[in-house]
């Protein structure tokens, strides 16, 4: 006995390849709007001021005002300064810094000019953080030791 | 049509719906500032908890709450010590022991005679270093079932290695909560849980000790410790202009002269071993070491990682890092593996 055996039909109908492009062009649709507001970060970075723990402002580095920034708190008052970094690590990236403090340490002047998203100067007398934010990674650590 | 379309869509819409939610804290305490990040499930409670671990800690270690554990000692020479001190004073003496005395405890009469982080610092007479040099000695610690006391005049300072049996506590936390990710930076000591929001391991900057914008290195780690101790932020500068930074050589009573910018400990998590602790004590013991000493405590153990970075430009790093490990081009560093 004998059994006719008759192959599936394999030739991709007009329906499939729709399927296929439909599937496509919602996983790049997908794919923006996850990793879209990631990209291009070093145009949107943010100074974030904290005090006693508590984030009091959030100041576009774009935005940053000219000359000094005095943030006072905790009995101590700091003058923050904006400018461009000369070091050749990191020339020419825009950075904010601690030019004077009144706190005994100095830990936050000594720190220096921080200029990349996940950076910080922390002021302990003062329980005053500037941190850099950014609206994504892009490259950068996600933490800074040392 | 519909019907294949419909569960692709809500295959999507699942994927786009799954990603964890992450949970951050900062804290100020031990001296220090804190920032904790937990992702997963039960994440705001484990925040809640590591404050917890972390202020307790803090209540029973500090040199300067009158009620702790170690004020106590210190006042009056003798004290019964909470779990957690007594298991981190015993630590500190096998580390001690470990590090041939360049990490001890018993440092704290000089820390307070060069006053270094506090208000007015100055370089005190060397008739009153040498005067307190024999205080120092783990040998004049006297443990005994929870008990210590300490010979006359001595005192014990755990700033060297409480923040890293904080993050040992805190990474015991993450591990029982099950977190899928997270990291614990106490001021140089980090740890990193899991995986990042992206889905993969942390990655963690080494800071560039010339250049405060800049990174020395960057390393890509799970469940591990990182320590780096150096003394480019915490200094003070004398009147005739010579700089005096904050880690204290054991064996002189001064500012350790060493030739390395920075030492980095790299521990991996270890349920039965305080490794946070053990990161802590070493990257404070091979900076007052020096490269060449660092280097051959290394290579006897070879039980841990480390980067240190030299005064002369270059980096040093071990061979379990090099997986892990990624250059910064533009820190103008010469990057060494050493080899046994």
């Amino acid at each position: 006995m004998t059994t006719k055996y008759s192959p599936p039909e394999l030739r991709p109908k007009k329906l499939d390849i729709l399927v296929a492009v439909v599937v496509l062009v919602l996983a790049v649709v997908v794919a923006v709007g996850f990793y879209g507001p990631k990209l291009g970060q070093g145009e949107d970075t943010s100074v974030v001021i904290s005090m006693g723990g508590e984030v009091v402002e959030r100041i576009p580095m774009t935005s940053f005002p000219d000359g000094k920034k005095v943030l006072t708190h905790n009995g101590y008052t700091l003058e923050l300064c904006l400018s461009y970094n000369d070091l050749p690590s990191s020339e020419g990236q825009l950075g904010v810094y601690v030019l004077s403090s009144d706190c005994p340490t100095q830990d936050c002047v000594h720190t220096g000019r921080i200029s990349r998203v996940g950076q910080s100067i922390v002021c302990l007398p003062a329980q005053i953080v500037i941190h850099l934010e950014g609206a994504s990674n892009d490259g950068a650590p996600d933490i800074v030791v040392g | 049509m519909m019907k294949k379309l419909i569960p692709l869509l809500l295959c999507l819409l699942l994927l786009t719906g799954c990603a964890p939610k992450a949970e951050s804290l900062d804290i100020f305490a031990m001296d220090t500032y804190m920032s904790l990040v937990a992702v997963g499930d039960g994440a705001f409670d484990t925040l809640q908890q590591s404050a917890n671990i972390v202020n307790t800690l803090e209540q029973a270690m500090s040199r300067t709450i009158e009620t702790s554990d170690v004020a106590q000692l210190n006042a009056t020479g003798s004290a019964e010590l909470r779990y957690d001190t007594a298991v981190l004073l015993e630590e500190a003496m096998a580390l001690s022991a470990a590090t041939l005395g360049c990490f001890d405890v018993t440092i704290a009469p000089l820390v307070e005679l060069w006053n270094i982080n506090g208000e007015n610092p100055v370089v005190p007479p060397q008739e009153e270093i040498d005067a307190l040099l024999p205080l120092v000695g783990s040998e004049h610690i006297h443990l005994d079932n929870g008990s210590a006391t300490l010979d006359a005049g001595c005192a014990i300072d755990l700033g060297g290695i409480a923040k890293g049996f904080a993050s040992d506590r805190i990474a015991q936390l993450y591990h029982e909560r099950a977190l899928e990710g997270g990291f614990v930076s106490l001021g140089g000591n980090v740890y990193v849980h899991g995986e990042n929001t992206e889905g993969t391991a942390w990655h963690v900057a080494i800071q560039h000790p010339e250049d405060s914008s800049g990174y020395a290195c960057i390393l890509s780690l799970s469940d591990a410790f990182v320590v780096t101790s150096g003394g480019y932020q915490r200094y003070f500068t004398a009147p005739d202009g010579t700089v005096y930074q904050h880690i204290l050589d054991p064996f002189t009573g001064a500012p350790a002269a060493s030739d390395l910018l920075s030492v980095s400990i790299i521990l991996p998590y270890d349920a039965d071993k305080l490794h946070g602790a053990m990161a802590d004590a070493y990257s404070t013991a091979l900076y007052v070491m020096g490269e060449t000493a660092a280097c051959d405590f290394w290579a006897a153990q070879q039980s841990f990682d480390m980067v240190l970075v030299t005064k002369d430009g270059r980096i040093i790093y071990t061979p379990g890092l090099i997986e892990h490990f990624t250059p910064v081009e533009e820190s103008g560093y010469d990057y060494q593996v050493l080899t046994a």
